[in-house]
């Protein structure tokens, strides 16, 4: 029997599942910031003695190993990543800054401006234009892009961005220009626009690429690492990687466009909470996961949480390639508490691992959440932290809660629980945030939380937001590795083709899908994958003239990637018909005396592989759990003696009245007062608010 | 048609009538829900629209109107949209049983004297009715046409003197009854426009307040018309006494300021003159426009009553805190005194395109530089001084017309604030405005675009300085019709608190040929293949004396040559060692010191 890992690399914390038939087992530990993969490589090694067997044969029984990985997404908010330039157009050298003319809010004459990961200074222009049908309108100025290079190297850039105008139509420039580059800086990382986004406009093309650029030598020497580590120790197939669009693929693929694993680890998350969330009955979910770095908020609606290509603003940059949408906020466990000018404010710094909360006792001085909630009696120095990994300390808590204390005139205590009152805020405003631009009512859904705070706050939470159903699952703190498990081997590619419909070229459109087919069989095929196992989906992107978004509908679905018959004199005609249909269901009418045009073709391919079953119900006979004993602690209506009970003691059918505090292995689940948590019979916890307001 | 209507349109109007009383979270999750489905029909309409100005450019706008005409808060998009909308439905409301108003009706109005704008700017909008029959509110969409069937292609006419020449006028106009589409009077509509999109547009906008009106309905239903009656007057008085509380914090007192046009759209009258004078007397705000130009000769300067308004409300928002709810909270809080027959509250049949630009935005920039010393935080105006844009327009094979708006600078009239410099590509209040790109253009319009980079040395200098400005080039690679107004010349955008202004503005046709001319006042001509127009729009104003910028934020400009170096030691007071070519630039800090000490005793003599 082979096993199945998936790894979670947070900023705090390492999460893994490895399932085994129907069981999957859970285990975290502590993220290793300065090579994340020895944190990996221990939690295998961990996994490895659990089986009872050496690591050398427990990797070689590996099927597959699949982690989603925060890397990028830590870069781009701790704004850390390459020192990077940008080559582009003659006349087009401030497109960056400009954003199109976007600010994120339209009444605001005080909001910041996003910082600049190209300024001026390394965005140069070179002489050189492709115009729209591909046609080279002036040649490329070779000399001058040995100049600009010269200028790039001098001020040290370690990665370089390519974005020329009409590259996604006629890549030759880029191309020479990456050649130049590699020979005038050499060993520098270079990101072309026609490779990373192939498709328009400018803005969306280049962004996504200089953001590429920017996160790109710190994926690669992480997956490298871990890839180098992970053969030494006896895995001996390819490992896979989560992508934003909710699919995994192989390193090997991701290296091509590392953005791609932004906001991984959150999709991960979001495709397990649709999973376990549709297995219990609820379709429509709010998935919060908080860890020890950041908030993350996304939607599943009616079972799904489908991939979003365009216009993705992520930690304010244009990321443009298909994602899950994922709100992240700089709200964790580790989110340091400070007072600003009077204010008290949570985040978005943090912590992180290392030195990590003053009470992790490694060397930490600024107070975090998780000291807040060790001050609040909600967590506690008596228990056993992360799954037995050590011990919280009080050492230095209280004296740095009191400096707060001091400023604003309150006791120690009072700041924690003004911290915890203000970071709870903040959640709540990005959950509304989120929920605003899709028309649903917080207060419809149902919160599953996650993360290895996420049950510590999910109550309160669901409260402020008028929800009365909260879903924690016992998987709940390895949650997002657990979401890589379930997650399929996937890849979504377009390219651009610009023609009204009825004179589109069948050859073309067949060339198209097939370079993309080829791209798609390579991948999955050296991923050890049969290519008649692959489900591709046949698609186009069509709009009427003017309209500025296209609509993309499948125009085939096969089993497997053969099947082009499809294509032929009539696919024009059927592909007008298709959109009309399509342009009607998503707005209403049509425009029967216009030929739309087609603006690219799009091949989504993927295969189907084991999920980890999911329990349901509730036929175990209720009754009360066992309270083991009290603490004193603040849920919101001051410190009182609070009930404790100890998780792993609970049997399905369990029930637990609020105000009380669950202590499992990986996380602490808190039942707010009015709140009442029951264990299905997965064992999995329900809480229910019983007092409405 | 008429002062007096216009006086009628905009008295204040009574709460919603209703028994039923609202707490404050339930009334914020009501409003949060109407913005939510606004939101929706504006996006929408962004989506399904045809032309590139509401496409892609996302000019159009979202709001909610109660049944007695307020804002009910729940806009999206443009702010100057935003605050005009409310007159324009009044009119419509105030004649419902003559127009037969009804369930599933939907209506279009663009009238300037009936509570409009200028003619492009149509408003969509469609009654909500609860299950009992009693009108609840008003779904509205507003977005800008590329023509509207008058003398010019376009809409704008620069000789225009009465508002027949620039195109149909509708003050309400009934497009669908009880759910059936007017198929002749829509037709009528869209014949009289000479864009082939524009069906498009306006289906896109009657599909979007349709949608609207599904799911307000169901809205209604969930909480019960009188909650959401009582709702909607909690939120307009909750927004009347925030703003009412933050103009309790400004010092009491009368703050003027003037503000100049270059001349009209004829240049045959110069320095046209808007006066604004904001009176604080404790929770009070008076905006009192007299004194503005009210010459009635003047040519193409003239804004409509109810934009006016809107204008001054767009920057008497800007400068409160973002987070108060918009809505009609604040018409109710802030008195406006705009005299009739000047320029800001034209008589009947003015035409009224280019006034939305100019004085529109000096009637904002005036309320602004009044306000700029006792909000300095937040004083930058909310303002796109561009004269008319570049309108470059065609005609295809087919005789179809095509538009290439000029609303594609890259930076304009980003100021600076007290504290931070100017950024991005325009105001914040113009955000939602999306600007086109090359690669969506090109592939519609026979245009080379040959750059639009920021230009060095253009920024308004100061403490905090404002963006610089940019320089569009562009060729046409057809004949072509391009036309234009050229202002803020002679009179920048203001400088703020001893800021430097921007720098002027300027626009070249036929650049590198024989003909090539500088555009002093107008143009509107056929360019030939080939033709190369250039047009440098100013970038932001400085907040604060120049010579108070702090050394190392100006090397890190001059660095990113924004600035040079000449400049860094003309405007700035700021010595380098090193060169910008090593990247080895450091502050001479002595050398600094003494010149600022220099500059500054001339400045004070």
């Amino acid at each position: 029997m082979g096993y199945r890992v998936g790894i979670d690399i947070g900023g705090t914390f390492t999460d893994f599942a490895l399932l085994k038939g129907n069981d999957v087992i859970l285990y975290k530990n502590l993220s290793t910031p300065a090579d994340r993969s020895v944190g990996v490589m221990s939690g295998l090694q961990k996994l490895a003695e659990m089986e009872e067997l050496p690591l050398q044969d427990f990797m070689g029984r590996c099927d597959a190993i699949v982690h989603g990985t925060t890397v990028a997404d830590n870069t781009l908010i701790e704004m850390n990543g390459a020192l990077t330039g940008l080559i582009t157009t003659e006349g087009f050298r401030d497109e960056m800054e400009y954003r199109r003319g976007y600010k994120e809010d339209i009444w605001d004459l005080r909001l910041e401006p996003p910082k600049q990961i190209t300024p001026r200074r390394r965005r140069l222009t070179v002489p050189e234009r492709i115009l729209f049908d591909g046609s080279v309108h002036q040649a490329l100025d070779e000399d001058a892009v040995r100049a600009v290079c010269h200028r790039l190297k001098k001020q040290g850039v370690e990665s370089v961005a390519i974005s020329l105008l009409f590259s996604f139509v006629n890549p030759e420039h880029e191309k020479r220009v990456a050649q130049i580059v590699a020979e005038e800086i050499p060993g520098v990382q270079v990101s072309c626009s026609y490779q990373v986004l192939p498709r328009a406009p400018e803005y969306d093309r280049t962004s996504t690429t200089v953001v590429n650029a920017y996160v790109a030598p710190r994926v690669y020497s992480y997956l490298e690492r871990l890839v180098s580590r992970l053969e030494e120790a006896g895995y001996g197939n390819q490992l896979m990687v989560m992508q934003a669009s909710g699919g995994v693929m192989t390193k090997e693929y991701i290296e091509g466009s590392p953005i791609r694993v932004l906001a991984s680890g959150p999709a991960g998350g979001v495709i397990g909470s649709a999973h376990v969330g549709v297995a219990k009955g609820y379709k429509n979910l709010l998935s919060v996961d908080m860890g020890g770095t950041s908030y993350d908020i996304s939607m599943v609606l009616g079972g799904a949480a489908p991939a979003v290509a365009g216009w993705n603003m992520h930690h304010r940059y244009l990321v443009g390639v298909p994602m899950i949408q994922v709100e992240t906020l700089g709200a964790g466990g580790g989110s340091i508490c400070h007072v600003n000018n009077g204010i008290v404010e949570v985040g978005p710094a943090s912590a992180g691992a290392e030195p990590g909360p003053i009470c992790y006792g490694r060397g930490g001085k600024q107070p975090t959440i998780t000291d807040a909630l060790l001050m609040l009696g909600i967590l506690s120095p008596d228990m056993q932290f992360a799954g037995g990994s050590f011990s919280l300390s009080m050492d230095g808590v209280t004296e740095a809660f009191q400096a707060i204390g001091d400023e604003m005139g309150y006791s120690a205590e009072d700041a924690a629980f003004d911290c915890f009152r203000v970071v709870n805020a903040n959640m709540s405003m990005g959950v509304r945030r989120i929920t605003a631009g899709k028309g649903v009512d917080p207060k419809e859904m149902c919160m599953l939380a996650y993360g290895g705070n996420g049950a510590a706050f999910a109550g309160i939470q669901a409260q402020e937001l008028g929800i009365e159903k909260v879903l924690v699952p016992k998987a709940s703190p390895t949650f997002s590795a657990l979401g890589t498990l379930v997650a399929d081997p996937a890849i979504d590619e377009e390219r651009s083709y610009i023609t009204p419909a009825d004179k589109v070229d069948p050859e073309r459109l067949k060339a198209l899908w097939a370079e993309l087919a080829e791209r798609a069989r390579k991948y999955f095929t050296d991923a050890r994958f049969g290519a008649g196992d692959i489900t591709a989906r046949y698609q186009l992107n069509m709009r009427y003239p003017g309209q500025n978004w296209a609509l993309n509908f499948d125009v085939k679905v096969a089993e497997g990637l053969d099947d082009m018959d499809f294509v032929d004199a009539g696919i024009g005609a059927h592909a007008i018909e298709a959109f009309n249909k399509r342009h009607m269901q998503e707005y209403g009418h049509i425009r029967e005396h216009e030929v739309p045009e087609i603006t690219g073709v799009r091949l989504a391919t993927s295969v189907s592989t084991a999920s980890p079953l999911v329990g349901h119900g509730f036929n175990a006979p209720s009754r009360a759990a066992k309270v083991s004993r009290t603490r004193r602690a603040n849920l919101g209506d001051g410190f009182q003696e609070v009930p404790i009970i100890h998780g792993p003691d609970l049997e399905p059918g369990n029930e637990i009245a609020g105000p009380a505090i669950i202590e499992e292995t990986f996380t602490t689940i808190v039942v707010y007062p009015g709140w009442r948590a029951v264990l299905d019979d997965a064992g999995d916890y329900e809480m229910t608010r019983e007092v409405t307001a | 048609m008429s002062y007096e209507l216009n006086r009628k349109l905009a008295a204040r109007r009574e709460p919603l009538p209703t028994s039923a009383t609202v707490d404050p979270v339930t009334a914020a999750i009501i409003r949060g829900g109407m913005e939510t489905i606004c939101f929706e029909a504006a996006t929408y309409l962004g989506r399904a629209a045809s032309s590139a100005i509401i496409n892609q450019s996302n000019e159009r706008n979202g709001s909610i109107v109660d049944a007695h005409g307020r804002l009910a808060g729940a806009a999206i998009g443009t702010p100057h949209l935003t605050f005009v909308t409310g007159l324009t439905v009044r009119y419509g409301l105030d004649r419902q049983h003559d127009y037969d108003w009804g369930p599933g009706d939907v209506f279009l109005a663009n009238d300037p004297d009936y509570g409009g704008g200028h003619l492009p700017d149509y408003n969509v909008y469609a009654p909500i009715y609860d299950d009992a029959g009693e009108l609840i509110m008003v779904q509205c969409l507003q977005a800008h046409q590329g023509d509207t069937g008058g003398k010019d292609p376009g809409g704008f006419t620069l000789e225009a003197t009465d508002i027949y020449t620039e195109g149909m006028a509708f003050p309400c106009l009934k497009l669908v009854h009880r759910g059936v589409m007017r198929q002749d009077v829509f037709d009528m509509v869209v014949r009289n426009n000479r864009l082939p999109e524009f069906a498009g547009d306006l289906a896109a906008m009657i599909g979007g307040v349709q949608h609207s009106v599904r799911l307000m309905t169901d809205l209604i239903r969930k909480w019960g018309s009188d909650k959401v009656k009582a709702a909607i007057n909690y939120n307009v008085e909750h927004t009347e006494k925030r703003v009412r509380e933050e103009v309790s914090a400004w010092p009491d007192g009368v703050y003027e300021a003037d503000v100049y046009i270059d001349h009209d759209s004829i240049g045959k009258h110069k320095d046209i003159r808007v006066h604004v004078a904001c009176k604080v007397a404790g929770d009070k705000l008076t905006v009192d426009l007299t004194g503005t130009d009210d010459r009635q000769e003047l040519v193409g300067v003239w804004n409509t009553f109810g934009n006016s308004r809107g204008y001054v409300m767009t920057q008497v928002v800007a400068m409160m805190d973002p987070t108060i709810n918009k809505n009609e909270g604040f018409f109710n809080a802030v008195e406006m005194i705009i005299p009739e027959g000047c320029i800001a509250h034209p008589p009947p049949n003015k035409p009224a395109a280019l006034g939305s630009f100019h004085p529109a935005c000096e009637i904002t920039e005036a309320v602004c530089v009044a306000l700029s010393g006792i909000v300095p935080g937040r004083a930058a105006p909310q303002v796109y001084k561009m004269g008319m844009p570049n309108a470059v327009i065609g005609f295809d094979q087919l005789g179809r017309m095509w538009l290439d708006q000029g609303v594609d600078s890259r930076t304009h009239d980003s100021s600076a604030v007290e504290g931070m410099d100017g950024w991005g590509s325009c105001p914040a209040a113009l955000g939602n405005l999306l600007l086109s790109q090359v690669e969506d253009a090109e592939a519609r319009f026979p245009m080379l675009n040959m750059s639009r980079e920021m230009v060095q040395d253009s920024e308004g200098a100061g403490r905090w300085r404002g963006q610089p400005g940019s320089l569009n080039v562009k060729q046409v690679l057809a004949p072509t019709t391009a036309m234009t107004w050229m202002v803020t010349v002679d009179h920048p955008l203001r400088g703020m608190c001893g800021g430097d202004d921007a720098s002027p503005y300027s626009n070249r046709f036929r650049v590198g040929a024989p003909d090539e001319v500088h555009i002093d006042v107008s143009a509107n001509e056929m360019l030939p293949s080939g033709s190369v127009i250039a047009y440098q729009y100013g970038g932001g104003a400085g907040f604060e004396p120049a010579i108070m910028r702090n050394p190392e934020a100006v090397k890190e400009d001059v660095l990113d040559e924004i600035v040079s170096v000449e400049r860094a030691r003309e405007k700035y007071g700021v010595v380098f060692t090193g060169t910008v070519e090593d990247f080895d630039l450091a502050v001479d800090i002595a050398a600094t010191q003494a010149l600022r000490e220099q500059m500054g005793g001339e400045r004070a003599a």
